[in-house]
């Protein structure tokens, strides 16, 4: 009776899901109600987990609970961790979750919300939860290995070398790029500087709280440090009225820049739990907290989608970034359906805390099905707002003009109707003094978020305070991102400069932490500083080169699972990894040689460069603008070379594989599976790591200190 | 868990039980909850450690709260755990 009862139920919600995605695909005319897309993906994630996933863990995969994991064998209390599946979702998701499925969908909303959500919900099912699943499968199997030493154990050594090299270019492309998101939403704007800059001296409290009052304490201090927060966004308003601290706290673009790359070095310099370790706390928190309040809001709120399902942009003249809906829109979505980054979490913190391989299939596949769920209510968001106001946000002042007048005027002309005043009475309702040309996504999202909020609480007179929470909300955990990456890339650089000189890579050393500090922070700052200076906006060059190397990192993920699943002998599913991966290369060379050589100025990199060139040479730029318009030709040279030794990365690390796979199905035996030697677990069958934290409820668990 | 039965079974003799299942249940889910965000967070991490060292070595050499929080926070901090 149970079965066909079930099989009547998942009848139901596949029609149901299909039923969505067709109304979303077809309808035309009239705006369409969110909550067609929160069923087509929530109905699509349930298909896709309980079949897919469980095919992928049965056929493909075949996970062994009798097999000991990695936090069983070597259990220290320290990063081997037996861990809850629920809670190590919780920790999974955490860390997977970053701004980049709430910004990229935000960008991508110029091809209009059919395109981005499909990609969305399609991209994540095929392939960014089966890239997060199999790496933390593969990484279970190797002691909780890192992607790098996997490739150069599975491909080669120089398969390895590429994978690090290549996860040292992505962190150096993200952090420049997410901190220039936070630069666009900040300037100008007295109330979120100042926000964020309080986050500054909370987070330094809450250090010193955790490290010598109630050492270890993190959740009374996060408390403390959410309220503190919350205090801050609403003094913000107050200082905006001040004219004397409003004036302090309204800074410049390059200002706002330079006080990034100061606090970022800062942050990897100091002692991690003075300034890091606590905003990551803080961030975490405030992080989940918005996200479910998000949720909430879309499904209590159930906005209207005012933006069309196809804009006239996918003939790659959008004004937010240039170029075509293929490849573009992939490039752009990047995070919210396949992150390359993501490969490096499945690879070393998550692997060591899982009980049971079979747990990889509800944290690896579920964790990522969640992430895209973000990236589908970021889209629900921005396109809930009317199109003109959207593109006057996002648009640069160089293609829609610096006034109020003049945007409503050239958005218009394109079909999507914005008065000046609507512009001007939106800045006010949300305390700020404009929110033209603020391209980042930040800023549109927190207006389509603040909108939200404001119509569950409060109503149009708390859209300022709304509107700021979101700001802090999306600027708190971007420094996060800036700060734990700018460490990370730290100990990279040392591990490098190690190889030539012993001494630079001792972590503990000061002169080794302050150079590597300042070359890690030099590198992102550069290409933050291009961003910040650039005249078509920064994000239209950058956020392309990071989609481009995100991408092609999960690419490089996928032929190291590929790989390792051919050696398996895997070879009847092997399109399970390999169509994801075939996808992923086309898409990211597409890209690439577009940003490269296209002849629009606007796209290639080159022939902006070439244009700028034949302007100075036709004597069209004025005498104090030549020095600054040759700064731009070589940033421009510089993104087409970035991208070129990208692109030549993944080749190479392809021939490789090749060449592997070759061996492999020739059964060469130098093709060999480095997996841990198989160990029976001694855990009972029902064991689900609760022990731990049910003895620490216990009166006599060791009492903590402080 | 032993007496948490116990207490319900006692009461089967009261003429309306349901009412204090219920509340028990939802004490109960609310321990849970407190549990799995202490752990979540890394406020029980301290009391992890303590017991896996008592677990799995004989001669145990314990760091202090303040000591493994230090500790804990440099290892994590050493490694990608924030994502884009």
């Amino acid at each position: 009776m149970k079965r066909p009862l079930s099989v009547v139920i998942w009848i139901v919600i596949a029609l149901v899901g299909a039923g969505a995605l067709g109304g979303i695909a077809f309808h035309r005319g009239e705006p369409l109600n969110a909550t067609w897309f929160v069923v087509a993906a929530g109905c699509c994630y349930l298909v896709a987990y309980r079949f897919y996933s469980a095919f992928i863990a049965a056929r493909l995969l075949t996970l062994d609970d009798t097999r000991a994991t990695p936090s069983e064998r070597h259990d220290d209390g320290r990063d081997f961790v037996p861990t809850n599946k629920w809670i190590l979702f919780g920790h999974h998701f955490a860390a997977i979750a970053g701004p980049g499925p709430l910004v990229g969908p935000t960008l991508a909303a110029q091809f209009g919300y059919l395109p981005g959500t499909l990609w969305l919900i399609a991209g994540a099912v095929f392939a960014g939860c089966v890239q997060d699943f199999i790496v933390l499968f593969c990484s279970i199997r190797r002691d909780g290995k890192t992607l790098g030493e996997i490739a150069r154990e599975e491909v080669s050594q120089r398969g390895g070398f590429i994978a690090q090299l290549a996860v040292l270019a992505i962190m150096v492309i993200l952090l420049g790029v997410v901190a220039l998101v936070i630069v666009n939403a900040l300037k100008s704007s007295p109330w979120a500087t100042f926000t964020l800059a309080a986050t500054i001296p909370v987070a330094l409290l809450l250090g010193l709280y955790l490290r010598f009052l109630r050492p270890g304490r993190v959740l009374e201090a996060s408390f403390i440090g959410v309220a503190l927060v919350l205090f801050v966004v609403v003094a913000g308003q107050w200082v905006a009225d001040s004219p004397s601290w409003s004036h302090v706290f309204t800074l410049s673009g390059v200002t706002l820049a330079f006080a990034l790359i100061a606090y970022g070095f800062a942050a990897s310099a100091l002692p991690v739990w003075l300034l890091l370790a606590p905003r990551d706390y803080l961030s975490a928190f405030i992080k989940a907290g918005a996200i479910f309040s998000l949720a909430a809001g879309i499904l209590l709120v159930r906005p209207q989608v005012l933006m069309p399902p196809l804009t006239r942009f996918i003939d790659g003249s959008g004004p937010v970034f240039a170029g075509k809906i293929f490849p573009f829109c992939f490039i752009t979505i990047a995070c919210g359906a396949i992150s390359g980054f993501h490969s490096l979490i499945s690879s070393g913190t998550t692997p060591k805390m899982i009980i049971r391989e079979s747990h990889a299939r509800f944290i690896g596949y579920g964790a990522m099905l969640m992430e895209s769920f973000v990236g589908v209510m970021a889209m629900i968001a921005a396109c809930a707002m009317t199109p003109g106001v959207y593109f006057a946000i996002n648009s640069p002042a160089s293609i829609v003009g610096a006034t109020s007048d003049a945007a409503a005027a050239t958005i218009s002309s394109w079909g999507y109707p914005l008065q000046a005043q609507t512009m001007t009475d939106l800045a006010r309702a949300v305390g700020e003094q404009t929110l033209l040309n603020r391209a980042g996504g930040a800023p549109s999202l927190a207006v389509g978020m603040a909108q939200i909020f404001s119509s569950t609480i409060g109503g149009p007179r708390l859209l300022s305070i709304w509107y700021h929470f979101a700001i802090m909300f999306e600027a708190l955990f971007i420094l996060t991102v800036l700060d734990a990456g700018t460490r990370v890339g730290r100990f990279m650089v040392q591990e490098l400069g190690g190889r030539v000189w012993k001494p630079f890579a001792t972590t503990g050393w000061w002169p080794g932490i302050l150079i590597s500090s300042a070359l890690i922070v030099g590198a992102w700052g550069y290409f933050l500083y291009q961003g910040v200076v650039d005249p078509l906006g920064g994000i239209n060059s950058l956020w392309p080169l990071f989609g481009i190397s995100n991408q092609l990192l999960a690419a490089v993920a996928l032929v190291v699972a590929t790989t390792i699943l051919l050696k398996m002998k895997r070879i009847r599913w092997i399109w399970l990894t390999l169509i994801p991966m075939t996808w992923l290369v086309i898409i990211t060379m597409t890209a690439s040689y577009q940003k490269i050589f296209d002849p629009n100025p606007r796209l290639g990199f080159l022939s902006y460069a070439n244009a700028l060139t034949a302007q100075i040479a036709a004597g069209k730029i004025p005498a104090a603008k030549i020095a600054d318009t040759q700064r731009v030709i070589f940033n421009q040279r510089l993104d087409a070379a970035v991208t070129a030794v990208l692109a030549a990365m993944i080749i190479v690390l392809i021939i490789e594989a090749l060449l592997q796979w070759y061996r492999i199905l020739n059964a060469d035996p130098r093709s060999v599976l480095h997996e841990t030697a198989c160990v029976a677990t001694r855990w009972p069958e029902d064991f689900s790591g609760a022990s731990y934290t049910a003895t620490a409820a216990e009166p006599d668990a060791p009492a903590m200190e402080g | 868990m032993h007496s948490m039965r116990a207490e319900i079974e006692g009461q089967g003799q009261i003429e309306n039980p349901r009412p204090l299942a219920f509340t028990i249940w939802i004490k109960r889910l609310a321990v849970k909850l407190w549990l799995g965000i202490r752990e979540w967070c890394g406020d029980s991490a301290y009391e992890r450690y303590v017991q896996a060292q008592r677990t799995n070595s004989e001669k145990v050499c314990l760091l202090t709260p303040a000591e493994f929080y230090v500790e804990r926070v440099n290892r994590r901090y050493s490694r990608p755990n924030r994502c884009c």
